[in-house]
């Protein structure tokens, strides 16, 4: 708070949710510590950090591939995240030969305990409606080219389960340790909008 | 009415969210099945995107038994069934224009399929 403009009037967004929150208050229907608690979980404790450590893992011990490709669900609670739904998790694997991209035709739904909150973009109709139809197009926006003979599978979360890409561990990256792969993998590839990068100077 | 208290933040949201509920239901479809998307106009809720209403799809893997959402959500039966991720061609879905090698998963409950001819 304090941070914005007071000359200017505040966006209708901003000033409804002011609203409802300060009357809701009011109404000890919500305990301001709880949101700010709320809050507070969502921005520092879960996030997308959660979920590059999974790759991570994975990238360094194949049983733990074999496990998380088999049951996603199982090994990424072995982490003991602060989970926010119980949903059942499956992780999709990108090889050379297949790309995999996540969306929700139907709403928003996404894996908030492995990944954090939503990017915006990936709420937008746009998105929504694109990535199913011409996710050849929309991937090109993001900057990933694929080739012709890459097979693409779209996976609609349109249901209970929550999907996640595994992405290609890249190339130059022999040397690193898993707390430095950590680093690497981000929330973008982990939808499968784009592929992780070998850091600066250790390309193949 | 309860009112979420901060220290309990964390205990709340680790509960399931979730539709899954273990009852032992017969599956009507198993990978491998050909099967097409039902063609029906909800009045109310369904999580059956009308993008892939009639295609012909391939069942991939059962996901086990969840609520089904059209009934529960409105306050009706759990009738709770199978859920399946099912594969489909972008070519059924989008016709001979559609992008080339590319390929639809989604998940699917048993009512929301027949078997394909």
């Amino acid at each position: 708070m304090g941070d914005h403009d007071h000359t200017a009037p505040l966006p209708d967004v901003v000033l409804r949710v002011k609203t409802l929150e300060s009357l809701l208050v009011e109404k000890k229907l919500v305990d301001p510590e709880a949101l700010d608690a709320l809050i507070d979980l969502y921005e520092n404790q879960i996030g997308p950090k959660n979920g590059a450590r999974v790759v991570a893992r994975a990238w360094v011990d194949p049983e733990f591939k074999a496990w998380l490709l088999k049951d996603a669900t199982g090994a990424v609670a072995s982490f003991g995240f602060a989970s926010d739904k119980g949903k059942t998790l499956v992780a999709v694997e990108n090889t050379p030969k297949v790309h995999n991209l996540v969306v929700c035709t139907l709403c928003s739904c996404y894996p908030w305990a492995t990944l954090g909150l939503p990017p915006v973009w990936y709420k937008s109709a746009p998105y929504r409606a694109r990535a199913a139809k011409e996710p050849r197009s929309v991937l090109h926006e993001f900057g990933t080219e694929l080739d012709d003979d890459v097979e693409i599978r779209i996976w609609d979360s349109n249901a209970e389960v929550r999907y996640f890409v595994l992405p290609e561990r890249p190339e130059g990256t022999e040397g690193l340790s898993e707390e430095e792969l950590v680093e690497l993998v981000t929330r973008d590839a982990m939808l499968g909008v784009s592929k992780v990068s070998a850091p600066k100077g250790r390309d193949a | 009415m309860t009112v979420l208290k901060a220290k309990d933040v964390e205990r709340v949201v680790k509960l399931s969210g979730s539709g899954r509920i273990e009852k032992d239901v017969p599956p009507k479809f198993k990978p491998g099945d050909r099967i097409v998307a039902r063609n029906f106009e909800s009045k109310g809720h369904t999580r059956l995107p009308r993008y892939v209403r009639g295609k012909r799809g391939v069942v991939e893997r059962d996901h086990g038994v969840y609520v089904f959402p059209d009934t529960n959500a409105l306050g009706g039966p759990q009738n709770p069934q199978h859920v399946y991720n099912v594969r489909f061609d972008f070519r059924e879905i989008w016709g001979e224009d559609a992008e080339a090698n590319a390929v639809l998963h989604i998940d699917l409950w048993d009512d929301y399929m027949e078997p394909a001819e």
